[in-house]
């Protein structure tokens, strides 16, 4: 492996090679509507199926009354909590599996829209009415409606997120200039524009199962231990997924249900989650609450930082957001001081929404920073420069790479955040106020381990396989670019396969880690093949490189040569044809020894168990970026909208900027829609989000975006993977929200703490 | 007592006669039962624009239009939008050149909306774009794309549509 | 959504003959019925489409006024130039509405026609309780998440706000409703909620839309809608005005005013108040501002719609002041 010559290769500015600008090589099928995603695979004799939501958060169901449903036309079974399906639990996302079985529905009610029944049906509109005909008794109790319900509490000290060095409480008392505040971010939803569903059928024991997926391997194993198989007995496919954000790498009990349906009726059955039920059906983001107190002195050096979080969680599972997640990370203070705690509230479990724990983190740590700047009458930029942490302030291991500085500094000066007016209200154009925000923002760099396989086909063409999946990061067209640099054919010339669990194994696309991962065992696969492909070049006795006297050959745009060019030179085609080979195919996966092993391997693919933190090593790594925001505020009405943006990366090396390009600024609307518009609203009577709809749970629309400005200032980053680049997809978000939260504030004065920042908290 | 229509249909030039429910919607009945999935359904109330297609010429979403209100209308999907031979529509290459989709969900909708967009005349200026795009959400967050993208589309369009005067 | 039997109708006299049947209902763009349905609000057992009689989608503007046939599409006549010259709040209200998708879709008679957007009116599994769809039986949104519902207007059977922004700028300017017999002026063809939240609109079993008449004026000519809401685009207003004035020869005293509210109330809301405390005085801004304030004179606050109170005056201040020229 040789980092150095790989970067040197990938720099050129053909676009073919890692770090070019290459379009998408799976484009077309998207543009054309030639793309599959898991809903739209055609099955014969396909039945439909729909969830029956509960309509009450607390309590338990005593009666359900499926006749009317069952002799409404066309329905075919109707499963209610009183059906043993007979399935076994499944194991968590570290492979921790407890005994007993598995009952996707109970009667036992935690929140509102908690499903408590199923209707299959010969086609969609028959098994939608006749849901409706199902009528639930149930027993109410008075649910906690959300954190704000005052029979909430405080919560659960969760103990490994308590985290404290020096002495903060006496270092904030004794400090001249402090900060106190409680920052909020309510209720978010993932909002992916394809909802989730399933098709599952059977053929004998095999079960395949059509859904869009984050993670076929670990998805695929839960099916296979709900039901009894052998994990190859299941396969799962998603060569397309419209969208994920944290909300599609786990087998939910609604597949538990369509399978186990699928098997009863011996035909496939399809389960689409309608928009309202993907707020319920799966969790968004937590709402969370943080006490932030930041104490300096005088010319701007943080002394103290205290910071009490809570997220809310569900009543029967645990979900962290932790509020403390960027907090220790991001300034060098000497006396710190973090706890975070659990609040259960009557909602379908928190999941993971893109920079889960970092994103509400940064709102807070970040808008903190701002009010102590402005109370120190420092610059933002000056005193998050003054504040620079050397080195990783809670591991105290040397950074990896932090271009953080850099970011601040280039980030700065594209924005011209140097003409930026100080005072708060001084910037102004008739009705609208004009304000300049500014915060950072950082993601872990997640490490694990995957697997490639590379095919070489008799017409030159390449195949990369593996089980990975694209959900719009891009990973077929990097993929496509390390394997084409790797052994030195045009990207055109290659093909890659995804999202299938049959295919080699992969870690999660989640935690900004499969590009770093997939490209490290695709560069590995591909550098194994190219010297297979070499090696018989020379030995083989039909090989017209043979008797060239070459001890090794050079590939370049899939033609093989000698390395002086006095020899021969082929294409891979004629190669091939040469050396009677149609295929020749190298699988390698990126396992340490002590791992590759068939148990390690499962362990690998299927669990998250193997993931390495970013402080796991010598280092500490995180990608890093610094946001700038103008808002223009009408001073009249409230409305904010967000005018200008720039933001300064450091996510290592690019395996492709146009590609991450989109991916950050996706982030940084994302955070535009979180800052400004998304809130999921509970109705506290019924504990119930009553805006579960794409009408009423807001997100940006294209008319509320300006041009956005993205900027790399990384460095290749040889510690953070094999090919140099750190997380992209997920740092984008963070920092945004607190970006415009200060720029509102230096535009109008007013500090709003609590997402979103609507008009109704400005006039 | 389930009431049964026939409906014809004519789709991307195809002339589908389909045995339906008359609750049926066209969106429904692209995917599910004409293969035709290249249309979405994001939301299925008229809330996320991934369900666009153009009947006689006019985007409007197939989620709110029932089958049988098509039948006598000319109904075009992105499936009908390249050319014969697969050549891209202007509006395609510009979405591929500019990178103006990730997942691709809702991308077929804003293909179909941005050509309507164009030929409405409502892409004058980048502030018109997006107004008239609103209609399409995108979760990934492609828009600063998908206005270059349509601004490139309708450039070359118009000079299209000026050489054929 | 429950089965159907689907009819085209031949003519707008069939119609609305069908539509007297119990449980049959008109469906011209789809937008409202197919949406409700879906989500179990309405549950029509025959629909009967309109969509494609002739004759009804006529956009006509001349020195009288307007024309426009019940079936015309809301960008059509958004786009109109004529409309566009001599009525331009209507084309204002129009675009900002919905998306271009929709209003492709949806029919002018059909905008009239539009339902609230109220969450607990659209959740009928949820929340039984609602006097606009089951009479009788409560109001949910009282007491529960009423950001975006009504200060205006309201009774206690019903705090629902009506969701649209055209008809605001036809109540501003003084149209009429076709319904085919006999016309009814916008102001009256929308119902208060009183106790009898179910009845939205002054139309009878039998009746149809055919057309609405917006007469010429100096003031309709010199008219402007003003839409806020949190996303800038594809979303209902939080408060809205539509406001037509006509200055005298000066160019500085108010001759004539109209303005008209949206987002705020239970149906769209004439503010008669601000009209005739500005008449006949000057386009001064801080007279403008306080003469707005009357735009909410007897509102009610019901927890989380309270900032429309202190919103919706500016919004009407600030629109008086665009249209007159004096922003």
């Amino acid at each position: 492996m040789n980092v150095i010559e790989t970067r040197q290769r990938g720099e050129a500015s053909d676009g073919s090679g890692v770090g070019g600008r290459h379009s998408r090589i799976d484009g077309r099928l998207k543009i054309t509507g030639g793309a599959t995603y898991a809903l739209e695979h055609r099955l014969e004799n396909l039945t439909y199926a729909v969830l029956v939501p509960s309509t009450i958060a607390a309590g338990r169901m005593t009666a359900i009354d499926t006749k009317a449903a069952e002799a409404a036309p066309g329905v075919l079974l109707v499963l209610t909590p009183d059906d043993d399906l007979g399935l076994a639990t499944a194991s968590d996302w570290f492979g921790n599996r407890a005994e007993g079985s598995y009952r996707p529905l109970i009667p036992e009610i935690t929140f509102n829209g908690q499903a408590v029944a199923v209707v299959i049906a010969e086609t969609l509109e028959q098994a939608t009415a006749a849901a409706s005909l199902v009528k639930v008794t149930s027993e109410e109790t008075q649910a906690i409606a959300g954190l704000d319900d005052p029979r909430a509490g405080e919560g659960n000290l969760v103990d490994n997120l308590t985290v404290s060095w020096g002495e903060a409480e006496a270092a904030l008392a004794a400090v001249p200039v402090k900060v106190e505040g409680e920052y909020r971010t309510p209720r978010e939803y993932h909002v992916t524009i394809e909802p989730h569903g399933l098709t599952a059928t059977w053929e004998g024991d095999r079960l395949t199962i059509f859904e869009p997926s984050q993670w076929t391997h670990g998805m695929a194993r839960s099916y296979a231990e709900w039901f009894g198989l052998p994990y190859e007995n299941v396969t799962l496919i998603s060569p397309f997924i419209g969208g994920g954000f944290g909300s599609k790498a786990t087998a939910s009990f609604y597949g538990a249900l369509a399978a186990a349906s699928a098997k009863k009726l011996g035909r496939p059955v399809k389960l689409a989650i309608t928009r309202p039920q993907t707020f319920t059906a799966y969790g968004g983001r937590a709402a969370t609450r943080q006490k932030i107190a930041l104490g300096a002195s005088e010319d701007g050096m943080l002394q103290a930082l205290i910071h009490r979080g809570a997220n809310e969680t569900s009543m029967v599972g645990t979900w962290v957001e932790n509020t403390g997640a960027a907090t220790p990370l991001l300034y060098a203070v000497p006396n710190f001081s973090s706890e975070n705690r659990l609040v259960p509230v009557n909602t379908v479990t928190p999941g993971a929404l893109r920079a889960p724990g970092k994103n509400p983190s940064a709102f807070g740590i970040e808008s903190a920073m701002d009010e102590l700047a402005h109370a120190l009458g420092i610059d933002p930029v000056e005193l998050r420069l003054k504040n620079h942490a050397e080195r990783d302030p809670q591991s105290g291991k040397p950074w990896s790479t932090r271009q953080l500085r850099e970011a601040l500094t280039a980030g700065a000066e594209a924005f011209g955040w140097s003409r930026r007016s100080p005072e708060p209200r001084s910037m102004r154009d008739g009705h609208t106020l004009i304000g300049w925000g500014v915060a950072i923002g950082t993601f872990p760099v997640i490490r694990a381990y995957g697997e490639a396989l590379i095919a070489i086909r008799k017409d030159g063409k390449v195949e990369v396989i593996s089980g990975a999946i694209d959900m719009g990061q891009g990973t077929y067209t990097i993929l496509a670019q390390t394997a084409a640099e790797a052994l030195g054919v045009p990207v055109d010339q290659v093909e890659v396969r995804l999202g299938d669990s049959s295919l080699p194994g992969a870690a999660v696309a989640g935690g900004s880690m499969l590009a770093g991962v997939m490209t490290g065992a695709v560069h590995k696969a591909a550098s194994a093949a190219r010297e297979e492909l070499i090696a018989l070049a020379l030995n083989d006795p039909n090989s017209p490189f043979r008797e060239s006297g070459a001890n090794t050959l050079a590939i370049a745009n899939g033609q093989i040569a000698t390395p002086r060019g006095d020899g021969p030179a082929i294409s891979i085609a004629e190669l091939m044809a040469r050396i009677g080979r149609d295929r020749i195919e190298v699988k390698r996966d990126t396992l340490p020894e002590a791992l590759a092993n068939d148990v390690g391997r499962m362990k690998a693919w299927t669990t998250m168990s193997l993931m390495r933190a970013p402080t796991d090593g010598d280092y500490s790594m995180h990608s890093w970026c610094a946001h700038f925001v103008e808002v223009k505020v009408d001073e009249d009405f409230g409305t904010v909208r967000v005018s200008r943006v720039v933001s300064a990366f450091d996510c290592g090396r690019l395996y492709n900027p146009k590609l991450v390009e989109s991916q950050w600024k996706g982030g940084i609307i994302m955070g535009i829609g979180q800052a400004l518009l998304e809130e999921g609203l509970i109705d506290p009577r019924r504990a119930r989000v009553v805006n579960n709809n794409l009408g009423d749970y807001l997100v940006a629309t294209n008319a509320d975006i300006p041009d956005i400005e993205v900027i790399s200032v990384g460095v290749p980053d040889p510690h953070a993977s094999v090919l140099g680049g750190k997380g992209v997809g997920e740092v984008g978000i963070v920092g945004v929200a607190p970006a415009i939260a200060n720029a509102v504030f230096h535009a109008t004065g007013k500090r709003v703490r609590d997402l979103p920042i609507t008009l109704e908290k400005l006039i | 007592m389930t009431d049964r229509t026939t409906v014809h249909l004519e789709i991307n030039g195809r002339a589908e006669a389909l045995d339906i429910e008359p609750r049926v919607t066209l969106l429904d009945a692209l995917r599910e039962h004409l293969g035709l999935t290249g249309t979405k359904k994001g939301c299925a109330h008229g809330q996320c624009g991934a369900c666009t297609v153009h009947v006689d010429g006019e985007r409007v979403l197939a989620c709110l239009t029932l089958a049988a209100q098509a039948e006598g209308r000319a109904v075009t999907t992105i499936e009908g939008l390249a050319g014969p031979n697969g050549e891209l529509h202007p509006v395609q290459a510009a979405f591929l050149e500019y990178d103006a989709f990730q997942c691709g969900y809702c991308t077929p909708g804003q293909i179909m909306s941005a050509v309507a967009c164009i030929r409405e005349g409502h892409a004058g200026s980048d502030e018109e774009i997006r107004e008239y795009m609103s209609g399409n959400l995108c979760r990934c967050g492609a828009y600063p794309h998908i206005v270059a993208a349509v601004r490139q589309a309708a450039e070359e369009l118009t000079a299209q549509k000026q050489a054929a005067e | 959504m429950r089965d159907f039997s689907y009819h085209r109708a031949g003519s707008a006299d069939e119609a609305r003959r069908a539509a007297t049947l119990p449980a049959a209902m008109l469906l011209a763009g789809g937008t409202t019925l197919l949406d409700l349905a879906k989500c179990g609000v309405t549950e029509p057992e025959q629909v009967i489409d309109i969509s494609h009689l002739k004759g009804l989608d006529d956009i006509r503007v001349d020195a009288e006024g307007a024309y426009i046939g019940a079936l015309a599409r809301m960008s059509h006549v958004a786009d109109d130039a004529g409309i566009r010259g001599q009525f331009p709040a209507v084309s204002e209200a129009l675009w900002q509405a919905a998306s271009q998708q929709i209003r492709n879709m949806a029919t002018i008679g059909g905008n009239l026609m539009q339902r609230t957007r109220c969450a607990y009116f659209r959740d009928p599994a949820t929340f039984p309780a609602c006097n606009k769809r089951a009479p009788g039986s409560g109001c949910s949104a009282i007491g529960g998440v009423n950001r975006n519902h009504a200060i205006l207007g309201t009774s206690g059977a019903c705090i629902a706000t009506y969701p649209g922004d055209l008809a605001v700028a036809l109540t501003a300017l003084d149209a009429m409703v076709h319904l085919g017999e006999r016309s009814v002026a916008i102001d009256d063809f929308f119902l208060l909620p009183g106790g009898t939240p179910e009845k939205e609109h002054a139309i009878e079993p039998g009746e149809m839309i055919t057309a609405i008449t917006i007469p010429a004026s100096p003031a309709a000519r010199r008219s402007t809608y003003l839409k806020v809401r949190d996303r800038q685009s594809y979303e209902f207003a939080a408060a809205s005005a539509a406001v037509g004035i006509e200055l005298e020869t000066d160019g500085r005293t108010i001759r004539d005013l109209r303005v008209a509210l949206g987002g705020v109330a239970t149906k769209p809301w004439r503010a008669r108040a601000v009209e005739d405390a500005l008449k006949g005085k000057a386009l001064e801004p801080e007279a403008v501002r306080r003469a707005s304030l009357l735009a909410v004179e007897g509102a009610a606050n019901h927890g989380g719609n309270h900032y429309k109170i202190e919103l919706a005056p500016r919004i009407v201040a600030r629109a008086i002041l665009n249209a007159g020229g004096a922003a």
